[in-house]
């Protein structure tokens, strides 16, 4: 740096003041004021009504599963709402011709994912309470699926968000819930009733434990993809 | 001041660009180069949507990958492929992207307004975008980098399929924006460049090759540019640039190195000659 541009460095420091970091919570306020759910949603219509479609379908197969699996049923079905919401959404967004230009906006277009990713986290809460409450047969038994059924939810929604931060590729996301579902698939069907009775019988304070471990890590990639400027670069 | 030190950006073994040094303080800087040369790279770091392998980015000082927002607070950015909604208007796009801005709304509606009546698009503000020409959608497009009055204006290949009228019209309105702020203009149309820049920058071999006013390019060719109507008549070694009709004969424009005069006449050189010559090799 030479002296000219210090010069001008201290200048424009001066001009400003010194400014705290802004904190994640301040961040997403700030951003929910500024855009508002108009904005925050913006062209996501179509993304919202196919989720819409493809959740309905996978809530009718849901209704259809044999008793004897209603909780690897449900643990499947428990994070789909997100997952499919959110893949919907990522994957117009990138196919979109103004994801670059949005990236130079002051919200990039990776801090309003995060936005959203925290809304269809409450969307997809929700939906796994609804699912969980849907399976039990009583209140004892959705205190103890509740919390398994959470910690499916929030290792999906951490690996996606992990995708969504580290990997540039426009259908990564796409790929990654492929990937997902076929997981979630081959543990009832390779198991059967083995992976049902484990389910069963996980401890509620594990899996409770799990599901706030999972809760922190993704508050913690949302908090990160607010903030995080050089890994959301559009391309490699 | 925006100044760039060292710059390179790898593509793994491929190296866009090299050892770049420059700096902006005011005007409309253009990128002249042919495609493939590191242009698009450049603007991109520029832009905040890649970064440099190696070297800094420095906005009066300060890195602008730390400033974040701050610098992207001041950049207007108009890409190559400039997306937009079909389903959209035009001001409702501009309020959209004014929100992503962080621009407060009574301005932004204030701001939109204004822009469009700018770019000449009052008539169809409310109009749905998927009926607009190429010319209008680049309108929409320098209005919505304008939006926040940036100090630093990044224009990739903003004329690129504009028709000749859209094409001077933009150039005028480029001109008209470049007060008091710095315009970087990617393009490797020649004629923009004559038209609008106050500075070209070219690269060649993905190194900064030249960096000067218009007339100090043209300058380096100045006494070496001719043109004949029998080129088979000159016997020194030249180089070719144009051919062109007139009255019925081949006119061949070329650059001698040595003197041509006995068989050709000496011509002042212009900065179509220059591209020519310097990327005569086929180099990028």
């Amino acid at each position: 740096m030479n002296e000219r541009e210090k010069n001008a460095s201290i200048d424009y420091i001066l001009a400003r003041g010194l400014v705290k970091p802004q904190r994640a919570r301040e961040r997403i306020a700030e951003m929910a004021r500024a855009l508002g759910l108009r904005f925050i949603f913006w062209d996501t219509g179509y993304s919202l009504l196919f989720a819409a479609v493809t959740v309905a379908m996978v809530v009718a197969v849901f209704a259809f599963t044999p008793r004897d699996y209603r909780r690897s049923a449900a643990v499947g079905a428990a994070p789909l709402a997100f997952l499919i919401i959110t893949l919907f959404a990522e994957v117009s967004e990138r196919a979109s011709g103004l994801y670059e230009l949005k990236q130079t906006c002051r919200y990039t277009v990776r801090q309003v994912a995060a936005l959203r990713a925290l809304c269809y986290s409450t969307v997809g809460v929700a939906f796994t309470a609804v699912v969980a409450a849907a399976s039990a047969s009583g209140a004892r038994e959705f205190a103890s699926l509740f919390p398994v059924c959470l910690s499916a939810l929030f290792i999906c929604a951490v690996l996606g968000l992990s995708v969504m931060r580290f990997i540039r590729a426009q259908w990564a996301y796409a790929a990654y819930s492929a990937v997902w579902v076929s997981f979630s698939l081959t543990f009832p069907l390779a198991l059967g009733q083995s992976w049902e009775n484990a389910l069963r019988d996980a401890p509620v304070a594990l899996s409770a434990a799990l599901a706030a471990v999972g809760a922190g890590i993704f508050i913690h990639q949302i908090s990160r993809m607010l903030s995080e400027v050089k890994v959301y670069a559009v391309a490699s | 001041m925006l100044s760039l030190h060292n710059i390179t950006k790898n593509y793994g073994s491929f190296t866009a660009l090299a050892d770049v040094e420059l700096e902006f303080s005011g005007g409309v800087y253009a990128l002249l180069a042919p495609n493939g040369a590191g242009k698009t790279t450049l603007i991109k770091m520029l832009a905040t949507l890649i970064f440099p392998t190696k070297g800094e980015i420095l906005w009066n000082g300060d890195d602008i990958i730390k400033l974040d927002a701050t610098y992207r607070d001041i950049v207007g950015y108009l890409p190559q492929d400039f997306g937009y909604y079909k389903n959209h208007s035009p001001r409702e796009f501009l309020l959209y992207l004014s929100a992503l801005k962080c621009i407060d709304r009574a301005t932004a509606k204030h701001k939109t307004d204004e822009l469009i009546e700018v770019v000449g698009l009052s008539d169809v503000r409310d109009k749905k975008m998927k009926k607009f020409s190429g010319g209008m959608l680049q309108r929409v497009g320098i209005a919505q980098a304008m939006l926040n009055d940036p100090r630093i204006l990044i224009l990739d290949e903003p004329t690129a399929g504009l028709d000749p009228r859209e094409r001077v019209r933009f150039r005028n309105l480029i001109s008209s924006l470049s007060k008091d702020r710095i315009v970087i203009l990617s393009t490797h149309i020649v004629s923009d460049v004559e038209t609008i820049a106050g500075r070209v920058i070219m690269f060649k071999d993905h190194k900064l090759f030249a960096n000067d006013d218009l007339a100090a390019l043209c300058a380096t060719l100045a006494g070496k540019v001719y043109e004949t109507d029998d080129v088979a008549a000159v016997k020194t070694p030249y180089f070719a640039l144009t051919e062109h009709q007139d009255n019925g004969t081949t006119v061949t424009r070329f650059v001698g190195e040595t003197d041509c005069s006995a068989s050709a006449r000496s011509v002042s050189p212009n900065l179509e000659d220059v591209f020519l010559y310097i990327y005569r090799d086929g180099a990028v």
